[in-house]
This record gives C-alpha cells, structure tokens and sequence, in this order.
C-alpha cells in the first residue's frame, strides 16, 4: 500500500519540482526583462509617493532641513484652514458637473457619429483634435475668452445679453472652467464609446429591429447595455482626471475669484509652490490621494448594478 | 657642452616660469542664473565679458529661466546643491530666499566699497535683518502710467509731483467715456497704492495685520474706483497683475499703475503720448515703496572671493551704463541713473522729475516671509470687493484669515 502510495506520488513530486525549476528560471529572466520599467516606478513612483507621505508629516519648505510635526498639518487642514472645506466643496462640485456632463455630450456625440453614414472618420478626428492640443495652450486661448473685455464680453454685448464678466463672476467662473475643461476632454470618450458602439454586433440590432423595437429600446436595451464596460471606464477615468483638475484653474483664475474655483489640484500648487509649504501641500496631496480612492471604489462597487459584461 | 647646460637651465627655466604663469591664470568658471530668455543672451553675455575682461581667469556664463519657473527653480537648485555661483533675487523675495546666499557685508566692508553709490531703499530691499544679501541692477517705484492724448482730450492738466488721491479720483472720473476706462487696476495697486496714501498692512511686529481701519480705508478708496465710480474695469484673479498694463497698451484704459521697468516695453508698444506721475498722496506727505533686482553670490558657491568679484563688476558702472543704455533697466547706481533717462525715458513725460521726487520720499518696502502669500491672497480675493460681492473689509478679513501668522 504504502509502496503503491510512494510510487505514485513520486513521479507527480519531481514533475511538480521540475516546474516549479522551471518557473524559477523564468521568473528570474522575466525579472531581468522587467527590470528596467521596475527601475522606473520605483524611482518615480514609489519612492516620490512614500516621500510625500513622509513629507506630510513634517513642515519642509524646500529650503533648510524638515521637522517633523506629527498630525498638525492634517489638524490645521480638517480644522484651522479657512480654504480647506471650500476647496473639497469646489472639487467635488466640478468632478459631479464635469462627469455628468462629459458623459452624456461624449456619448450623445457617439451615438450621432455611429449614426452617420459617411464621414465618421472624419467626425472621430474632428472631435479628437483637442485631445492632443496642450491643455494649457488651450486654457490660455479660453482665458482671452473669457477675460473681462475680452471676445465673450464683446459678442454678449454685440447681442444685447447682460452677463457679467465671467471670470470675475463667483458662480459663472466655475462654469467658465467646466466649459473649457469639457472642450478639451469631450473628445477621448467621444471616440473611446464610438469604438465601443462600433463593436457592437449588428445582427443583435438587426434582430431587435425585426422584432419591432424602436430606435430608442434598441440604443437603451442592446446598445448601451453592450458599451457598459467602456461607459465605466471612461466614468472612472473621467472622475479620476476631473478630480485632479489643475491647468485651466492654474491659467484662467488662479483659484479666483475668492475661492470660488479653488479646487485640491491648485491649492497643492499653491501652497506647495508658491507659498513653499511642501509639508502642508504634500498633506492635501494625501486628502486628494484618499477621495480618489474612495471614489473610485465606490465606482467598482456600483458598476455590478449596471455594467454588463459578455461573458 | 657648455652650450647644452645652458640650453638645458634655459629650457627649465622656461617650463617653470610657463608653470607659474598657467597656475596664476587657471580659470574659474563661474555660473550665473537669473530669469529672462534667449534675446537677453546677448546683453548680459556682454556684461559677462565685462567680468572677464577686468579678470582675466574669471569666466561667467549666464543661464536663464521664465520668471515663473525662476522661483520654483530656485529652492530647489538650492536644495539639491546645484544653484549658480551668482543668483539673481528680487528684494520682494529677499525674506523667502536670503538664505540661498552670502552674507556680502564682509566682502563690501574688505574691498572698499561705496555703499552710497547705490539708490538706499534697494540696498534696503536687498538685505534681511540689515545684513546685505545681494547688490542691485535695479531699481524703481510703483508709478502711475498716463495717457497724454486722453488728458489733453479731456482738458485735464496733467498730474503735479503732489497730487492727491481726490486729484487722482476726479481725473480716473473725467477720464472715463463710453468704451474708455479712466484707471484700470490691478492686484498690485492695492500694496503699492495704499502705503502712498500713509496706511500700513503690517503690525509693528512685523506681521500682517490687513484688518486695521487705516489700511481698509485706503484700500477701499482705491477699489470704490471700480465698484462705485466704474472709473475701472474689475480684474480677473487669473491675469490680475497683468490686466491693466493691456488696457493701457491698447488705449482702452488712461491710466494704470506699474514700475520703471516696463516703460521702453509700454512706450513702444503705444501709438500714443505717455507720461509719468508719482502715485498720488493721502492728507500727509507722498511716501513710495520700490522694488528693485540684484545679484547675490551663493551660499553654496565654491567660488565666493571670485564670486564677490565678478559681481563687483556686474553691479559696477560699466555694467550698469551698458543696461541703462539698452533701457534694460534703471540702475540701482544712482550715477549711472541719467543714461536711462536719457535713452529709455527719451519720449516720456515727466520721467525724470517724477522718479528723482519718488526716490527722495521712499520709504522702507516692509516684508516678511509670507510676502508671496499676501500677493497672490490679492489677486485672488480683490476681484470680490471690486464686483461689489463683498466689501473691503470683508475681502481683507478673508485674507487675514489665511494668512499664517
């Protein structure tokens, strides 16, 4: 019995040795391929990351040595800073706006290219063009704009509407900043959910318009359920992006007028580059780090209610 | 035989002599970085030579960055060890940054130097806790900019050295007609304009203290220009320090407040007569801040006598001459001063008098080491007081609020 028990087994043992040599070896060459880009993100990702951690605990303003000053910079941050809660409330507020509005202009402007019958190529590349422009460039081109006294203020005029300056408005200038940060980041999805409603099969489509249902079932029930895990991606990485929100606020109001787009992204420039408080900065940066991820698990939570996935 | 020892002396002689002479010429290279681009090369590699020239073994080279990317650049340079021999510093960052560079006064006090040969209140600028950090190349007060044209059209006499703020209130008011502003504002107007009508944003600790009534006053006096005369266009928080200078440029504003340092760029920018004015005065005697730049030698540097050197050169009245004649700037060396005004100042109306009556009546530009916040708290926060969102001494409280103590 046991003789029978050691022979079978032993065969089963070195094989089960031999591969695991094997995996061994492989993994040591995947390891050497591997090492360059891990070379990478530790250098720039892993380290700098710890660093700010460490950073948040103290008060370093990039010249002289830091101290360290336990939670104080996350106890003036939740209770002392007069900014802080208007600047999460700004965030969040552009992240709702933006993310809405970018998904529902991407994906209508999806639907109508897939629609079309001649020039989707066309409309892709159109629509895709502000993607690769420099956001910056962008936001300064958009500050004119906008500027009081600028092309906006004229045209308004021209027409006999009374708006106030935009920029200098404390509701309007949040607005101003959605609108140019919808310009320059409609396009990504716009083609990312074309690709997706592309790839849905027509014969599906085909079925269902026999069967009788109209254009509207047939986009709500076969279409959109099919592009869900694309509409999620694109969601997640919009949020992501929106929550970061930083160039145009950098160029066109600086956080202006009063706090009224003051947003983390900026106040993390501010106070990290132009008031020298990487400490304090560096402990924003974290806040912002944690919103992110709770709002992004709170994403892949949700989507098991409305993503669909084929298999 | 004979012949070949002493060849032999002559050729050792020679070799060491050569020797001697290569050690005594062995050249330092010293760095020099300070902002501007590519077209200033030209002109401050000519002052660099200048160094070379009285120094044979001494070698500059300039090194530029933006503005902007200058005083981000700055710390961390200094950080990471690798900051320039010679640094430029602007004395409104003087509190953030003496301590990137050399105390200088040992150096003045070894070589002889004639500190009275520079305009005072910048030598004040560039010192910290009268220690002196860095000599100036330039120096100036925040002035009003006015349009001659838009004067004459309106009937206006033109500003006097003492005019008062009502002067200055009922010209920006005249001057204001349809499409035209008679003043336009900026963030800046709101440090430079208060502390000439006598008020003070400082405690005398030293620490801001925005909130006190004579500083409140002064700065609602200024911003009802905008919100109640709408003699003045409301800046955005986003391009505040600049707005006003654009407006002026294009005509579409009479007046605006900046320093010396933009006129040769203002006047050939204008197809109109420009002329210069003193800010104007509260009930007491005019009294005006300046701003100015200099150089300083790093802490840090390897180099600090050769340093000291070559910067006694680049701060001297050559130097200065050859800036001042390119209209590069108003020397902060008091002598050289009439070059710019005889080259940059040319066309300009009054540019003389006005600076010489400024200079006389300056007074101590006060400073801390959240300098850079109150700024940028301004242009962030004026806009509201201007739109009539809030009032003065809401803004200001709001300031006060963040600013650390």
């Amino acid at each position: 019995m046991t003789i029978a028990q050691e022979s079978a087994t032993t065969p089963s043992r070195s094989a089960a040795r031999r591969r695991n040599r094997l995996d061994i070896k492989e993994g040591r060459t995947a390891f050497f391929f591997l090492l360059p880009s891990l070379i990478g993100v530790i250098l720039f990702l892993v380290v700098p990351i710890l660093a700010s951690l460490v950073l948040s605990f103290t008060n370093w303003k990039l010249l002289g040595k830091p101290e360290f000053v336990g939670f104080a910079n996350y106890v003036r941050l939740f209770s002392t800073d007069p900014q802080f809660w208007a600047v999460l409330r700004n965030t969040l507020f552009f992240t709702a706006e933006y993310l809405v509005l970018n998904i529902i202009i991407s994906l209508g402007l999806a639907v109508w290219i897939s629609s079309l019958k001649v020039g989707q190529r066309w409309f892709r590349v159109i629509f895709f063009l502000p993607t690769f422009t420099p956001g910056i460039a962008v936001a300064i081109v958009w500050m004119l704009i906008f500027a009081p006294g600028g092309f906006f203020d004229f045209l308004m005029s021209a027409i006999s509407v009374q708006v106030p300056s935009v920029l200098t408005d404390q509701t309007l200038a949040m607005q101003a900043v959605v609108v140019v940060s919808l310009w320059a980041g409609v396009g990504y999805n716009t083609v990312l959910f074309n690709a997706a409603l592309d790839m849905v099969p027509a014969n599906y489509l085909e079925a269902a318009r026999i069967d009788g249902a109209s254009a509207w079932d047939r986009f709500w029930k076969i279409r959109l359920p099919l592009i869900s895990p694309t509409l999620f991606f694109g969601t997640v990485m919009t949020a992501i992006t929106s929550l970061q929100v930083f160039d145009q606020i950098y160029v066109m109001t600086r956080g202006g007028p009063g706090s009224a787009t003051a947003t983390l992204g900026y106040a993390i420039y501010q106070k990290g580059f132009q008031n020298f408080q990487m400490g304090y900065a560096s402990s924003i940066a974290w806040v912002m780090f944690a919103l992110i991820m709770a709002l992004t698990a709170l994403q892949f939570w949700l989507q098991r209610k409305w993503v669909h996935y084929d298999n | 035989m004979k012949i070949t020892y002493v060849l032999a002396a002559a050729l050792l002689a020679g070799s060491s002599m050569l020797a001697a002479t290569a050690s005594a010429q062995e050249t330092v290279n010293l760095t020099w970085q300070m902002w501007g681009d590519e077209s200033d090369t030209a002109l401050f590699t000519s002052l660099a030579d200048l160094v070379t020239a009285e120094y044979p073994n001494i070698k500059v080279t300039p090194q530029f960055s933006g503005w902007t990317d200058y005083w981000t650049r700055l710390p961390v340079l200094a950080s990471s060890g690798q900051i320039a021999d010679l640094v430029a510093m602007q004395s409104m960052r003087m509190p953030s940054f003496y301590s990137v560079l050399e105390p200088l006064d040992s150096y003045i006090a070894a070589d002889g130097m004639d500190k009275a040969e520079f305009e005072s209140s910048i030598m004040n600028g560039l010192s910290h806790d009268g220690v002196q950090y860095a000599l100036p190349y330039d120096v100036g007060p925040w002035l009003v900019y006015y349009n001659r044209d838009k004067f004459a059209a309106a009937g206006l006499a033109e500003p006097a050295l003492d005019w008062t703020f009502d002067d200055f209130k009922a010209d920006a008011i005249a001057l204001t007609q349809g499409e035209t502003f008679g003043y336009a504002t900026q963030a800046f107007d709101y440090v430079a304009g208060p502390i000439a009508l006598g008020a003070e944003y400082f405690n005398d600790a030293n620490q801001f203290d925005v909130t006190n009534a004579g500083y409140v006053d002064a700065v609602k006096k200024y911003a009802d220009l905008t919100v109640a005369d709408k003699a003045s266009p409301v800046f955005a928080s986003g391009a505040g320090a600049i707005s006003g200078s654009g407006r002026f440029a294009a005509g579409s504003a009479a007046m605006y407040i900046d320093g010396p340092w933009v006129l040769l760029n203002t006047k050939d920018s204008v197809d109109f007569k420009i002329g210069v004015a003193p800010l104007p005065r509260g009930e007491g005697d005019s009294r005006f801040i300046t701003a100015g730049s200099g150089w300083g030698v790093a802490a840090a540097s390897q180099h600090k006598e050769e340093a000291f050197k070559a910067l006694k050169v680049l701060t001297g009245p050559k130097a200065a001459e050859i800036l001042a004649s390119a209209g590069r700037a108003l020397p902060g060396r008091l002598a050289q001063q009439d070059f710019w005004y005889d080259v940059a100042a040319k066309d300009v109306s009054g540019t003389r008098e006005t600076l010489k009556f400024m200079f006389e009546h300056s007074t101590p530009f006060r400073l801390n080491e959240y300098w850079n916040d109150f700024e940028n708290l301004l242009t962030q926060y004026m806009p509201l007081a201007l739109n009539g969102d809030k009032t003065t001494q809401e803004v200001l409280s709001d300031i006060q609020s963040q600013l650390p103590m």
